[in-house]
């Protein structure tokens, strides 16, 4: 009894697990952009969908050029075939899921390379601005165009690598594991960026650009970097996105997607990767149990689209969390340096420590 | 090729964002603030103006001048509700932008619950609207002859109270230096209500035009501020005169933009609002003071020297 009550419940924990970790990795990069970086990259939406769009396009035409699909595009028999193919086709589909990263990546790096353009040059609130607009600019043209996902029908037949397991719920657990693994590297990821002498680089940066330039640092480079690795991990989750879902469709990737990343983001704690899970948490709940589907199961009906109570939370959220706790659940903490970690080892005794051996010390005291 | 039907266009879309804009470079430039809630102020217009006109029967004069009260105690709500507290907190400007954000979910959420349990969510105010005159192919109806006078009236009078009464004066001060503007015995609070007030209340009657005008949505406010900001980034988000000059150059820009690219290079017209987008990014790219105090001949002489850094 109680085992078939837990398989009725699996495919919406996975779902769940699935979107959270998807949302994490975007999360984290937009926290590495704006909360480490300064960099208000509102438009994160735009490269989350690169990735997206570069996974459905490259997967798509590949199949189609190997197995040879003469049906058009974007037709409906094409994505059946195509689904045939990478369900018999494993070693092919893991190659093209891994392309798709990789790819994605890469592309994803470079639009945000070239954002950084406006990013070296702008105000934060005209940055913001344009940024926000980048956003929407990427979505229009996405959806009026045949040739990258359909325009408004949308791409379909982008089968999940893992298609050749016949039994959907190993398939989807096994896939969320492969999510949850790419979450947890880029958390792993991050944390080692904002310790390491680069993330104090872009606090500093963030903090006082004038300062950080006397001191014969080179801002416009490293607002470059940040943007190049912030903008890549956002088209990675994007690239895990469409595989998961099967298909992609550009009024998918609406503003109000950077709004929500952003939420998890200011909510949770900006600069501080910790507070950004608690965040992306709270978020993807939201976001996940607001929805028709769910509330049917738990026998509540309203008369409108309960997705519009979704984002009055989400501004409610926006608005309390900036009035009243600007600083997110998890504040900011010190930045991490050995010296630090020392000094709470050792009651306040730095110096004597760091006399002794300290990188023994350290290393224990960071357990 | 015809231009009648294009440059009618321009004209009265033009001027629609020449209304919109006028209120966010008012804003932004005594409080500061990226309103990105401005959109919802040209929503909740419209809406207050379809509604009146379809439900209650009102005449379009008076249901414009209900939108006018509409979104302006909508605009004074926000800033004392939200952003009043905020800036007494210290908070920076971007996160009044991002609040602002928050601030145009909520009302465009709860606009679209309300429309979605009226059946209203795409709606068009029914005024009387009569032909009374050709200007080539295009026709020019009772509402151009609502759009342009309301839009040289709100120009006239903004310029009028800007230079020439105490209140306008102290607002510029207070765009200039807030705290010299306070010292000098400025009521700056009292001040930002009244400019709130009337941006919000000219933006709210460019929004009911624009209701008469075409069919909007709850999310017209969002499709209209990539224009709006556009207007006003072109005035360099501070001067009046310089919005007027972009909401008119938004206007042409697209109309003849996407007729021209559709006409030689077969562009489909959906990609209207990227012309606007354009010229958000080259404006703010090349000279993000827009034209406010644009000194063309300073401009061409440091040009001839090279610009050096």
């Amino acid at each position: 009894m109680q085992i078939e009550f837990l398989a009725s419940y699996m495919p919406i924990f996975t779902s769940f697990i699935v979107l959270f970790a998807i949302y994490l990795i975007a999360a984290l990069s937009l926290n590495m952009e704006y909360g480490y970086g300064g960099i208000p990259n509102f438009g994160h939406v735009f490269f989350i969908s690169v990735g997206a769009y570069m996974a459905g396009v490259l997967t798509a035409r590949t199949v189609d050029y190997i197995a040879g699909i003469k049906a058009g595009y974007c037709s409906g028999q094409a994505s059946v075939l195509r689904t045939e193919y990478l369900s018999s086709h494993p070693m092919e589909a893991i190659a093209i899921f891994v392309a798709s990263l990789v790819l994605g990546a890469i592309i994803g790096g470079l639009f945000g390379y070239a954002a950084s353009y406006p990013a070296l040059r702008l105000k934060e609130d005209f940055l913001a601005i344009t940024l926000i607009f980048i956003g929407d600019m990427g979505r229009i043209i996405a959806r009026n165009e045949e040739g990258i996902v359909c325009a408004l029908t949308g791409l379909t037949g982008i089968a999940n690598p893992l298609s050749f397991i016949k039994d959907v719920g190993t398939r989807s657990i096994a896939y969320a594991l492969i999510v949850v693994a790419f979450a947890v590297l880029t958390y792993i990821y991050v944390q080692r960026l904002a310790k390491s002498p680069f993330g104090r680089l872009l606090k500093a940066v963030r903090d006082d650009d004038l300062a950080a330039m006397a001191l014969g640092k080179v801002v416009p480079r490293v607002r470059g970097e940040i943007m190049i690795i912030g903008s890549a991990l956002a088209a990675i989750a994007g690239v895990l996105r469409t595989f998961y879902i099967q298909g992609v469709v550009a009024d998918d990737f609406q503003p109000l997607i950077t709004f929500l990343v952003l939420t998890m983001v200011i909510l949770g704690g900006m600069a501080n990767n910790k507070g950004v899970i608690l965040g992306t948490l709270i978020m993807t709940a939201l976001d996940q149990f607001i929805s028709p589907s769910f509330l049917s199961l738990l026998g509540v009906s309203v008369e409108f689209d309960v997705t519009y109570m979704k984002y009055i939370i989400i501004g409610v959220i926006i608005i309390l969390v900036l009035m009243f706790r600007p600083q997110g659940a998890i504040p900011e903490g010190p930045v991490e340096t050995p010296a630090l970690e020392l000094s709470r080892s050792s009651e306040w005794d730095v110096e004597e420590k760091l006399e002794i051996g300290g990188e023994e010390e350290s290393s224990s005291s960071s357990e | 090729m015809d231009l009648s039907i294009p440059l009618m266009n321009s004209l009265t879309l033009g001027s629609l964002y020449t209304l919109m804009a006028l209120g966010l470079t008012m804003s932004f430039s005594v409080t500061k603030i990226a309103n990105f809630a401005h959109a919802e102020l040209v929503t909740i217009g419209g809406y207050v103006t379809a509604l009146l006109v379809n439900w209650m029967g009102y005449g379009l004069g008076e249901s414009l001048i209900a939108a006018f009260f509409a979104s302006a105690l909508l605009a004074v709500a926000m800033d004392e509700g939200v952003f009043k507290p905020m800036i007494k907190r210290g908070s920076k400007p971007l996160f009044l932008l991002v609040a602002s954000i928050g601030i145009g979910l909520v009302v465009r959420y709860l606009l679209f619950i309300y429309a979605d349990l009226n059946a209203v969510i795409t709606v068009q105010a029914k005024a009387n609207v009569q032909l009374i005159g050709r200007f080539g192919r295009a026709g020019i109806t009772t509402i151009h002859l609502w759009v342009f006078p309301i839009t040289i009236a709100s120009v006239v009078l903004l310029h009028l109270m800007f230079h020439y009464t105490k209140p306008g004066k102290a607002l510029r001060a207070m765009a200039d230096n807030e705290d010299l503007a306070r010292v000098s015995g400025v009521k700056i609070y009292t001040l930002r209500r009244l400019m709130w007030f009337i941006a919000g209340g000219i933006t709210g009657v460019a929004g009911g035009l624009w209701s008469a005008y075409s069919v909007i949505t709850p999310e017209i406010g969002w499709y209209a501020l990539l224009r709006i900001f556009a207007a006003s980034i072109l005035g360099g988000l501070v001067s009046f005169w310089g919005t007027i000059a972009g909401g008119l150059i938004v206007g042409f820009a697209e109309n003849f933009g996407i007729t021209f690219m559709n006409t030689y290079f077969n562009v489909s017209t959906a990609y209207r609002p990227l012309i606007s987008f354009v010229i958000i990014v080259i404006v703010l790219l090349l000279k993000p003071t827009g034209f406010a105090g644009f000194d063309f001949i300073g401009w061409l002489k440091e040009k001839m020297k090279g610009g050096g850094e």
